[in-house]
């Protein structure tokens, strides 16, 4: 079987491609191009913060409504078209196969059909920019009746209203999840049927459980949302009325709906990132990632528990007061396995042998970081103090301390350790930690300062805030421009990155197998593993997390490799590998 | 410096205290984290521990550290939740004495308040409803106002920074809540859900005044809408 024999034209290698690797890359690419986009309009509007009503370098003058559009079309930006395809769909399809050891995706065509739809999505999205009166500015929330017609196309016509900001963004979101489920029915089908000899369910990488959890999750809640959202089109587009009150319908019917889903998608974002998390931290610490299986089974209670805590973020919505205690224990209760997880992680650490690499270094900034987010996060569980921080930006810098650790350091913490294995060439170190100590610093100077801006009433969304007695006066003016002109700091720090990544690109192949010497089956195969992945498939002896093991000549033992305790008798999976064959006839 | 704005309500104060409260063991917390965190890569870096210990941490033993600090968070979970469940009940429910009342109107983008007419009974044909950017919502001093929140159009939130009260207000649904703010001054209401192109500009005041003030106030508009209110 010699997969690297046949051939392929252009466009079904590396464009309609239904290698899991080549899409994997796709989505990653798409990922960091939109993650520019989302980077820039940050950009436009901080700068506008900072300097009201100056002219933007690279940009001009913002009006309000652009302001509007330009927060809005942030935040989905970088949830849904950065956090999604980058964490979710680019590590699943880059790594389910190669660590559980088979050739593809269970179904490579739906797989190639979920990133061309996932590709339409961003393409409606941006689309939307170029309409009469530009993308939707309400929020990425979008609540209604703000977003369901009326207030913004007053009585539109049929394709006024479907070529609208508001209901281009609706198809986009609708198309992009419709992308992800694609996507995640492939992870855990592939997952449960593919998994090679030996590979039992305890014997499964972490990233992967997670990816699988994550899916599954999503899965679960990603169906009232997707409903809910052909409502709000068809409030917009057909003239009904769910969500509009003068019309009969219910605008907190939507809250509901989108928080439903809302808040699970934060761990369908950050299951992904600790995943790697925990593929990186065993590695450079040269010991096994400390409790296995109870960081499965804590992530498996904080799957159930992620769909029963949505009205937090409606405290203040109006909801009957009682039902706010409900929410609250269940915000508690679901910090409790996340604080264990982390705290596994930090247990790692403890009598290994830490090597400062440079994917461990934006491990290790990952859980800095996401210790001010988490921590924060106990002042806005709490629903009495939340009446007062609700929509400041004391939210607004907690949830970028969960989610720029998770995206960002996830993603670049990913890159730098699996780049090897997918090139075959290596990355600059000396560029990669300059890279992440400017993005780590900017960072915090970034949104620490902004705390006490939201700590003193600054609310968000607001172009201008010349107003507001509480805002305009110092250091809260100061902060604003720290902040900016940190953000642009952070921002510019990540050309290092693209320069790396190019310069890196043009080196000429090295083919290093396996060079921070990991244990899981990925490293088995050829830097970069050609189209089929292994030329026989690795039958698995133990689990991902033999790391200086004693009795064991090397600090570690890779997954195919039969230890001194491991039994000849290979346990038997449940599902005998099928496509061994069936790759052949793929050619 | 003070890192809240001046609180000038009755409720404000526990609202605060609850944060240096969650304060207090977010800190402590940190703290014990960072070490945590920090210890490991000064003593067990490559050059000071060359070898690692093989821990799975799956033995009872270990993992025990891991359960001791999951139930010290829940436990101080569980006391910021007792210590909140009394401001919230006060915040979010109506005290059965009401002295004054009010309707307060959100629509795309000014605040509307509505005054009792002469009768003293809201939402009857003789309230007062003044419309008007440039207009405050007056309130006596040391006195539980009650208010009705309404929304013409879309969702807004009335935000009172200084008085630590926030609510949405929903198209649709009416929302009863309250204040006594203690302290004679002008304060920002503001808009704290999107709303659209002038969301930022959606700004009004709180007027507190002395009661000889307030009455004054409210004669006032009497005057202004006599014909109004005589028609009744
Ligand atoms: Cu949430
Ligand atoms: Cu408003």
């Amino acid at each position: 079987m010699d997969a690297t024999l046949h051939k392929q034209s252009f466009w079904s290698k590396y464009i309609f491609s239904t290698d899991h690797k080549v899409i994997g890359m796709q989505y990653a690419i798409m990922g960091i191009i939109m993650a520019g986009v989302g980077g820039f309009l940050a950009y436009v509007f901080r700068y506008n913060l900072a300097y009201p009503n100056a002219s933007i370098p690279l940009f001009g003058h913002l009006s309000a409504t652009q302001y509007n559009a330009f927060v809005t079309c942030h935040g989905m930006i970088m949830v849904f078209w950065v956090g999604m395809p980058v964490l979710l769909s680019a590590l699943g399809n880059l790594l389910i196969p190669l660590m559980i050891g088979t050739d593809d995706m269970a179904f490579p065509t739906v797989n190639m059909l979920s990133f061309w739809i996932f590709f339409l999505s961003a393409v409606v999205l941006l689309a939307s920019f170029f309409v009469p009166g530009g993308a939707f500015g309400g929020g990425w929330t979008m609540y209604p009746p703000f977003s369901a017609g009326g207030y913004v196309n007053h009585n539109p016509h049929f394709f006024t209203a479907l070529f609208s900001g508001v209901s281009l963004m609706i198809l986009a979101v609708a198309l992009e999840l419709v992308a992800m489920l694609m996507g995640g029915i492939n992870f855990v089908v592939t997952t449960i049927n593919k998994r090679t000899k030996g590979m039992t369910a305890f014997r499964v990488p972490i990233v992967v459980w997670f990816i699988n959890i994550a899916s599954v999750i999503f899965m679960f809640s990603v169906g009232p949302l997707v409903a809910g959202a052909f409502m709000l089109l068809f409030d917009n587009i057909l003239g009904t009325g769910f969500y509009d009150p003068a019309r009969g319908g219910d605008p907190m019917l939507w809250e509901h709906l989108f928080w439903f889903f809302g808040h699970p998608e934060v761990y369908v974002l950050l299951l992904p990132a600790l995943g790697v998390l925990a593929e990186i931290l065993p590695v450079f610490a040269r010991k096994p990632l400390f409790g296995y299986k109870p960081i499965i089974y804590m992530a498996l209670v904080s799957a159930v528990l992620s769909v029963l805590v949505w009205a937090h973020h409606q405290f203040v919505a109006g909801i009957d007061p009682r039902m706010a205690t409900f929410f609250s224990i269940g915000t508690i209760l679901i910090s409790i396995p996340f604080a264990g997880i982390f705290l596994s992680f930090m247990a790692t650490l403890w009598k290994g042998s830490i090597k400062f690499s440079v994917p461990m270094m934006w491990v290790l900034g990952f859980i800095g970081l996401f210790l001010i987010g988490g921590l924060t996060g106990l002042f806005l569980g709490s629903n009495t103090f939340d009446i007062y921080a609700h929509d400041t930006y004391f939210v607004v810098a907690h949830f970028h301390y969960t989610l720029f650790p998770d995206i960002f350091f996830g993603f670049f913490a990913a890159i730098y350790y699996w780049f090897p294995k997918f090139t075959g060439k290596s990355l600059n170190a000396g560029l990669g930690k300059l890279h992440f100590w400017l993005t780590f610093f900017a960072f915090n100077v970034t949104w620490f300062v902004l705390f006490f801006n939201g700590l003193a009433g600054q609310h968000r969304r607001i172009n201008d805030y010349s107003d507001f007695s509480l805002i305009m006066r110092e250091p809260y003016i100061t902060f604003e421009k720290i902040a900016t002109i940190s953000a642009i700091i952070l921002i510019l720090s990540q050309f290092i990155f693209l320069y790396n990544l190019f310069t890196s690109l043009a080196k000429a192949k090295k083919g290093v197998k396996n060079p921070w010497e990991s244990n899981t089956l990925e490293w088995v195969a050829d830097s970069p593993p050609p189209h089929g992945n292994f030329q026989t498939y690795p039958v698995v002896y133990h689990g991902p997390y033999e790391y200086s093991l004693p009795g064991e000549g090397a600090d570690f033992l890779p997954q195919n490799v039969q230890g001194k305790n491991d039994t000849n008798n290979v346990t038997q999976n449940n599902y005998e590998h099928k496509t061994a064959t069936s790759f052949a006839t793929h050619k | 410096m003070n890192i809240f704005p001046e609180n000038v309500s009755t409720y404000g104060q526990e609202i605060d205290n609850l944060f240096w409260l969650i304060f207090a063991f977010v800190a402590i917390a940190f703290v014990i984290s960072l070490f945590v965190l920090l210890y490991p890569l000064i003593k067990y870096n490559r050059k000071a521990a060359p070898k690692a210990e093989y821990i799975t941490g799956e033995k009872r033993k270990h993992f025990k550290w891991v359960v001791v600090a999951l139930v010290l968070l829940l436990g101080s979970d569980f006391v910021i939740l007792y210590c909140e469940h009394d401001a919230w009940g006060q915040i979010e429910s109506v005290p059965a004495k009401a002295d004054v009342k009010v309707g307060i109107i959100a629509r795309q983008w000014n605040w509307i308040f509505v005054y009792p007419g002469p009768d003293g009974i809201l939402n009857t044909a003789d309230d007062v409803i003044v419309d008007d950017m440039n207009s405050s919502l007056h309130v006596p001093i040391n006195k539980n106002v009650v208010f009705e929140l309404r929304s013409q159009d879309v969702i807004h939130s009335f935000f009172l920074a200084n008085a630590r009260f926030k609510q949405d207000v929903l198209p649709g649904r009416t929302v009863v809540r309250w204040f006594n703010l203690t302290k004679e001054g002008k304060y920002d209401i503001s808009c704290t859900q999107i709303c659209g192109v002038l969301h930022s500009k959606m700004r009004n005041f709180v007027m507190v005044e002395s009661e000889d003030k307030y009455k004054h106030y409210i004669d006032s508009l009497y005057t202004a809408n006599g014909r109004k209110t005589a028609m009744k």
